[in-house]
């Protein structure tokens, strides 16, 4: 555990120093992360004030709060690993990833977390400003904001171990951006970032509710906006916790299988 | 002529590669599929609440969301990939491999990757341009498709530019392939009419990243709202962004070639 | 008293992979999305050796053999199709932490250093993923620090670096850990003569510091000859020699190089041997092994000679001989 500890420290200063040489890559990537919702931010508030100020239970600043809260939930729980991983396996880095006595997925949660605590306060300054600018309403109840924390980090994790399951799809080809961008796609529909999925037809809601998209993003985004009730979030909560489950279950069966492929067919 | 010779050639040769990845082109497919359900979900969400927006009608966005299927497959066709391979090879150092070829520099780097599977996102958007103007019941005249592939051409022009200058910035910084990733984020604006957005907004996609340029402007050809100052505007903008280019990367390569051991 | 267990274990070794194949034109090319011809390629086929702790061995054969796919097996990257594999009595591809933790597998042709940041910081990694103890993990890096000459190199990026400081990075990162057994792959492949003698001699010294077991693939006869008295040479897979340098040489020629000092160039010698060369009034000849006896003799008795030498042909000559007649 100690050792663990150590090389989550070590994992830090090394990202530490990856980031310090590219800040400016850094605030590229950022400027992106921002942009996405800021357009759908915009688009709804046109229709919303279209429609005379209010679109379903969306006030337009309850549009503009929405997206804002989103752009902060995305960044936290985003990850890169499937684009890495392809690279890795492409670099041949996957070999020496094997050959040490510690399983890979470590350096990736050490990697992933140091760089989200790096970027987190610029993010938040930017939502800030945007929430100002857009006269954002954002009004949570105190429990809300309590239970949040804890939804944050679960929708970090199954967005981690989800996708750190699908980047192990590099071990059977190694061009896999395609199946990356599919995912992405759907990421975009069913969690709520092109809009809230309450404005969306009903058949697609139960969809989104089967699929864990949602429960990374719409779920965390409501709640903090106070548009849930407390058995809202219980059920929320619930939800993250099985796709923990899930997500781990399918981690361990794919990357077993995965690194048996890799060892028959070699890189 | 030339320069068709040689992206024939390139063409054939990344034809012959991704053939190797059958997979990639199902997966192509499945992905412009998805793609087109969450604009086209997207677009009958909003419009079930509004019916303009933007001064645009469904029909209208229909129409411009072809042609961003349209430009984006061009971009990810050989400009993207092009530049991409180029700043990997900046930073590997094959690109003196290129750079010791018969042949003009800039050109072999603009088409040296070509992701010939986007060829399925540019048949789309035609299709989708095509059915969206049929809903429209539009005639499109001489006229008016002449000002369509000018503004096409000039925006497609503009694009390939900013992209190159960008891309050629890694002759000074070691790692901006970030900068490109980034367009993607941005070229996602270019699905509504930059009408909608803010000013400070619609200025910056215009003029610092120019996405108005490759689709808001031939959409409006298409749909019969463009003027032709801003036509004229646009193949200026195209020709002044085509020197600064070559300016732009003549300086790089010299910085370069005097840089490197 | 009893023979220590091998360092290194391997019998009836083989490797098959599936290859696809994609005939060139358009037509080919569109059936190839349809329908795909594969073929079954055998990397290694059955070859079998021991190294004993603490030996160096060189490890030859041309490009293709199957020497990289060997070492992969041997560190645990592949599974091999059939025979047996054993590292310090460990199953290589069962990858234990405990086995992970001994070895070490350095290619001349990758990295695993971060290449934007300096590699002490992919030292320090390294630290903690193999568990190093402080103590242990200073000493060590001076050590090699002073071995490799390192210490103006930690602080800079690894981009920035040249190729042969990477290498002395790279290989000073994958021996912090002290490995037992240690696979290298084509160590010194790219570098200038003299780096290629620092690494050299460095590796003779790791192995005679921690007795570690060497297992060395390179290019460079040189390297081969500096620091492996035993050579396994491997060629399309299957075994050709195992055994003794002087042996391999031995096994492989059937000609011996007479080098004959006379006072000028002009003599004919074409009646003793082939003429390889003549510099500086000294020829050198090529004779059949069992003539040389004699023609020595006969050269004595009917020239000026100033100075004469018989020598065996040089080892990369051996060595091309060898994978040339592929059989003995």
């Amino acid at each position: 555990m100690r050792a663990l500890a150590g090389l989550y420290l070590q994992q830090f200063k090394t990202t530490m120093a990856m980031m310090f040489q590219y800040r400016a890559m850094l605030a590229i990537w950022m400027l992106g992360q921002v942009l996405e919702p800021l357009i759908y931010l915009i688009v709804w508030s046109a229709v919303s004030t279209g429609a005379g100020g209010s679109v379903g239970s969306y006030t337009t600043r309850d549009f503009a709060g929405y997206f804002v809260v989103l752009m902060l939930v995305n960044q936290f729980s985003y990850t890169w690993i499937m684009y890495d991983f392809e690279y890795r396996v492409r670099e041949g880095l996957l070999s020496f990833a094997l050959l040490k006595p510690v399983h890979p997925i470590h350096s990736d949660i050490a990697d992933n977390v140091s760089s989200k605590l790096i970027t987190l306060p610029a993010m938040v300054l930017i939502a800030i400003v945007l929430a100002f600018a857009f006269h954002a309403s954002i009004s949570p109840q105190p429990w809300a904001i309590l239970v949040f924390i804890p939804v944050l980090l679960m929708a970090f994790m199954v967005r981690f171990l989800l996708e750190w399951t699908l980047a192990l799809v590099a071990f059977w080809t190694t061009r896999v951006s395609a199946i990356n961008q599919s995912y992405f796609v759907l990421m975009l529909f069913l969690s709520g970032q092109i809009a809230p999925l309450t404005l969306l037809p009903q058949p697609v809601q139960v969809i989104a509710d089967l699929l864990p998209f949602r429960w990374v993003i719409g779920f965390p985004v409501e709640l903090l906006l106070g548009k849930l009730s407390p058995v809202d979030a219980l059920i929320g909560l619930g939800a993250q916790a099985a796709w923990i489950i899930v997500g781990y279950v399918l981690l361990r069966i794919v990357w077993k299988a995965g690194t048996k492929v890799y060892s028959a067919v070699g890189a | 002529m030339n320069f068709f010779r040689l992206l024939g050639a390139y063409f054939v040769v990344s034809f012959m590669g991704e053939v190797a990845y059958r997979v990639n082109f199902f997966v192509q497919l499945f992905q412009t599929f998805l793609n087109l359900v969450v604009s086209l979900g997207g677009l009958a969400v909003i419009f079930s609440y509004t019916d303009k927006l933007g001064g645009w009608g469904p029909q209208e966005i229909l129409a411009l969301v072809g042609v961003y299927f349209l430009v984006g497959g061009l971009i990810g066709l050989v400009i993207q990939p092009g530049m991409e391979a180029f700043i990997e090879s900046v930073r590997d150092g094959t690109l003196d491999f290129t750079l010791i070829r018969p042949e003009d520099s800039q050109l072999l780097v603009s088409i040296g990757r070509i992701d010939i599977w986007k060829l399925i996102d540019i048949l789309l958007g035609l299709g989708i341009m095509t059915w969206a103007l049929i809903m429209l019941g539009q005639k499109v005249g001489l006229m008016q498709a002449g000002m369509f592939v000018l503004a096409l051409a000039a925006g497609g022009v503009i694009i390939y530019c900013f992209f190159l200058i960008l891309a050629t910035l890694s002759f000074w910084f070691v790692r901006i392939e970030n900068i490109l990733v980034i367009f993607q984020s941005m070229y996602e604006a270019g699905r509504w009419p930059v009408s909608l957005y803010p000013a400070w907004l619609r200025y910056g996609l215009t003029f610092v990243v120019p996405i108005a340029f490759a689709t808001t402007i031939p959409a409006e050809a298409l749909t019969n709202r463009l003027n032709l100052q801003t036509l004229l505007g646009a193949v200026g903008a195209a020709l002044v962004l085509l020197v600064i280019s070559r300016i732009v990367w003549r300086v790089g390569l010299r910085h370069y070639s005097g840089a490197s051991a | 008293m009893m023979q220590p267990p091998p360092a290194i274990h391997i019998k009836d070794l083989r490797k098959v992979f599936t290859v696809s194949q994609q005939d060139s034109g358009a037509r080919a090319a569109l059936q190839g999305l349809v329908k795909r011809r594969t073929i079954q390629v055998a990397a290694v086929d059955g070859i079998s050796f021991d190294l004993e702790p603490g030996e160096i061995v060189g490890f030859l054969g041309p490009n293709g053999a199957g020497k990289t796919t060997t070492l992969k097996m041997l560190s645990g990257l592949l599974h091999p199709t059939s025979g047996e594999v054993k590292v310090l009595g460990y199953i290589p591809w069962k990858r234990e932490k405990s086995f992970l933790r001994q070895i070490t597998l350095v290619m001349g042709q990758r990295n695993q250093l971060v290449w934007d940041i300096p590699a002490i910081h992919s030292f320090e990694l390294n630290r903690a993923v193999y568990r190093i103890p402080p103590d242990i993990y200073r000493s060590t890096l001076d050590e090699l620090t002073e071995l490799l000459e390192l210490k103006p190199l930690l602080n800079k990026p690894v981009r920035n670096l040249s190729l042969g400081e990477r290498m002395k990075c790279e290989i000073a990162a994958g021996l912090l850990h002290r490995p037992t057994v240690v696979f290298l792959d084509e160590p010194t492949i790219g570098l200038d003569v003299t780096m290629q003698r620092r690494i050299r001699s460095f590796i003779a010294e790791y192995n005679q510091r921690f007795g570690a077991t060497v297992l060395l693939t390179s290019h460079y006869m040189a390297d081969v000859e500096a620091l492996c008295r035993r050579v396994v040479v491997i060629h399309h897979g299957k075994l050709l020699f195992d055994g003794d340098l002087s042996a391999l040489v031995q096994n492989f020629t059937d000609h011996k190089t007479i080098v004959v000092r006379l006072e000028d160039c002009q003599a004919d010698l074409k009646e003793y041997g082939e003429v390889i060369s003549c510099e500086d009034n000294q020829f050198t000849l090529r004779v059949p092994k069992a003539e040389t006896a004699r023609v020595t003799e006969r050269l004595l008795a009917d020239l000026p000679v100033i100075d004469l030498l018989v020598e065996d042909p040089p080892i990369e000559e051996v060595i091309e001989r060898v994978f040339a007649q592929e059989k003995p």
